[in-house]
């Protein structure tokens, strides 16, 4: 035996506190866990290498407001810009209000789109299709098949915000890395049943020459709507993505002051757990001392147990929140916020920090009370 | 008194300690002077409170007095840091409970073991200091059960081993046979004397019971704190 294993084999001696423990730890650190992968895919995170060649124009008082579609050639004009292309909101029903049935859907230019998304991959054949039939349209694989359709597939996209019930049929599938489970189609299809679509942009997906000029790209297309009817704003697809998030609400105190009670309320538990495991223990650690333990390793075998158990506990539902985060990601009703979404390894390891320095904090202070404590004391404790 | 041709272990002069209960100053011991001998049977005897086990506790430098002075083995051990006491009763000291205070959770091997950790022995040398041990108490064969798998008597005998292991020059027991039967009882004094006989331990034994008084070579009696005269 070893002072480790003799740590082990103490942390678990009364395994059904040691078991609730760590779960409740464990649940914490899944909380946290899940906290923080939401705060760094929001705020950290800057996306994948090809959005960040990426722009998106909109009207600067807000997306509900739209662009003349003649900016596009404007835009298209500034140096540095490879590509633009519009988008429109259609914001429809397929087959019903379930979440598993809901996906974006975006009119747009299928000559130009995969200009812009040029490393979304489309096979030409498919492409061409979906060019050529104005009531043809694209979807991610992923979608497909989660909505079960194959190419040649009617889609029906009942009205919603546009008083025109969308008839669609399925001429292609393309695959990315990023998340990106939508549909697209022809943005005339809906500009002639309706004219008071047309000329009208909802945004401006725009591709540059390369990362650094995206901010003197954006700075000169707002330059040059600035005294225009209708001034734009200009930001990279992770800042627009963000503006959704902040819509709700403050949501960088809300998930930091979660985090914070987390941490707290774990530590309490721990505290408490701990200090009740060392207060049994007082006639022991009198044992201890009389052998020849000191007060230093007394200190150390008991700050020990609490790290081992609540590290476990850490690693317990961190692991957990990455099979949570995952099953959110790929879930219909969560993925417009949380796509792509994953627990990366520097989370993980904060995670795995932050639950030892619970463990650490908790147990200190019940273990160097302990470890002060006279032998003669302990021995006479009856416990 | 020990001659002057043995050599004397335990020297302790005007011991005393005194502690205060409510607005009452008690003594525990009170102006105690003893010489033990290296290689003595010393049982002390007296009735509850008369400062048996805080003279015992003296020796094994985990209790201090209020006034005297004690060598053991030449050591002024209240002159030692908390540190150097803890590696002095590592070394020097071997302790036996009346309730053997065995870890719950360990078995009988890494009980004894346990002194160990504290030393450079090696898994091996500790192994090897373990199982003699084990082999002196006679439970050679329950090495790997747990306290709760054992009887009190085999308990005890594994507190002994851990109060050996370390091969120390002085045991110090605290009434090691008031919680066992008298078969048992009897089995562990046969023990502390072989190990006083044999291997020629320093035995300073706390009891009640003048039956097990009986296997030492002098017995001294306490009351009141005092140290009767022999």
């Amino acid at each position: 035996m070893t002072l480790t294993q003799f740590v082990a084999k103490n942390a678990f001696r009364n395994r059904r506190r040691s078991a609730l423990t760590m779960l409740s730890i464990g649940f914490s650190l899944l909380l946290l866990t899940l906290m923080m992968t939401v705060y760094r895919s929001f705020y950290l995170s800057k996306g994948s290498p090809e959005s960040s060649l990426r722009l998106i124009t909109r009207n600067r008082v807000s997306l509900v407001f739209s662009l003349p579609i003649y900016y596009r050639d404007k835009i298209k004009a500034v140096p540095g810009v490879v590509e633009v292309v519009p988008a429109n909101w259609f914001g429809g029903l397929y087959l019903d209000q379930k979440p598993e049935h809901f996906f974006a859907q975006f009119g747009t230019d299928p000559q130009d789109f995969f200009k812009v998304y040029n490393t979304w991959k489309i096979p030409p054949d498919q492409l061409a299709a979906w060019q050529h039939d104005q009531a043809g349209a694209v979807a991610s694989a992923a979608l497909a098949a989660r909505q079960g359709w194959k190419i040649g597939d009617r889609i029906v996209i009942k009205r919603n915000i546009y008083p025109v019930d969308l008839e669609l049929t399925l001429r292609g599938l393309y695959n990315t890395d990023e998340p990106a489970d939508s549909l697209y189609f022809n943005m005339k299809y809906v500009e002639e049943a309706v004219p008071r679509a047309k000329g009208a942009a909802g945004i401006f997906d725009i591709r540059v020459d390369s990362a650094a000029a995206v901010p003197r790209v954006a700075s000169a297309i707002d330059a040059m709507f600035k005294n225009a009817p209708r001034q734009t704003k200009t930001e990279s697809e992770k800042a627009f993505q963000l503006g959704f998030v902040n819509s709700l609400g403050n949501v960088k105190a809300f998930i930091l002051g979660i985090s914070l009670a987390v941490v707290f309320a774990i530590l309490l538990v721990s505290a408490n757990t701990m200090a009740m495991s060392i207060r049994e223990r007082v006639r022991e650690v009198a044992v201890l001392k009389t052998l020849g333990f000191t007060r230093q390793t007394i200190l150390k075998l008991f700050v020990g147990e609490a790290v081992t158990v609540a590290l476990m506990g850490g690693i317990l539902g961190s692991l957990a929140a990455g099979a949570l985060v995952s099953v959110i990601a790929h879930s219909p009703s969560m993925g417009f916020f949380f796509a792509g979404i994953r627990v990366n390894v520097p989370t993980l390891l904060v995670a795995w920090l932050v639950s030892a320095l619970v463990g650490l904090a908790s147990a200190f202070f019940p273990s160097y009370r302990a470890s002060r404590m006279g032998i003669v004391e302990g021995l006479r404790h009856i416990g | 008194m020990p001659t002057a041709a043995e050599t004397t272990i335990v020297q302790a002069r005007n011991l005393q300690k005194s502690f205060k209960r409510d607005s009452f100053e008690v003594k525990a011991l009170d102006d105690v002077s003893i010489d033990i001998a290296e290689g003595e049977f010393l049982a002390l005897m007296g009735p509850s409170g008369s400062g048996k086990t805080t003279l015992l506790n003296m020796i094994a430098a985990i209790d201090r007095p209020t006034g005297g002075e004690l060598l053991v083995m030449g050591e002024n051990i209240f002159r030692l840091s908390d540190q150097q006491s803890a590696k002095w009763r590592n070394e020097k000291i071997g302790y036996i409970f009346q309730s053997f205070n065995l870890i719950p959770v360990l078995t009988a091997f890494e009980n004894v073991e346990l002194p160990l950790l504290l030393t450079k022995l090696n898994k091996q040398e500790r192994r090897d200091h373990v199982l003699t041990a084990l082999k002196l108490v006679g439970l050679e064969d329950r090495v790997h059960h747990l306290p709760k798998q054992l009887s009190g008597g085999q308990e005890q005998r594994v507190a002994i081993a851990r109060a050996i292991v370390t091969d120390p020059q002085i045991l110090l027991a605290d009434e090691p046979t008031g919680d066992l039967d008298s078969h048992s009882a009897a089995e562990v004094l046969e023990i502390m004397t072989r190990l006083n006989q044999d291997a020629k331990k320093t035995v300073v034994m706390v009891t009640h019971d003048p039956h097990a008084a009986a296997y030492a070579h002098l017995t001294r009696h306490l009351e009141k704190g005092m140290l009767l005269p022999a």
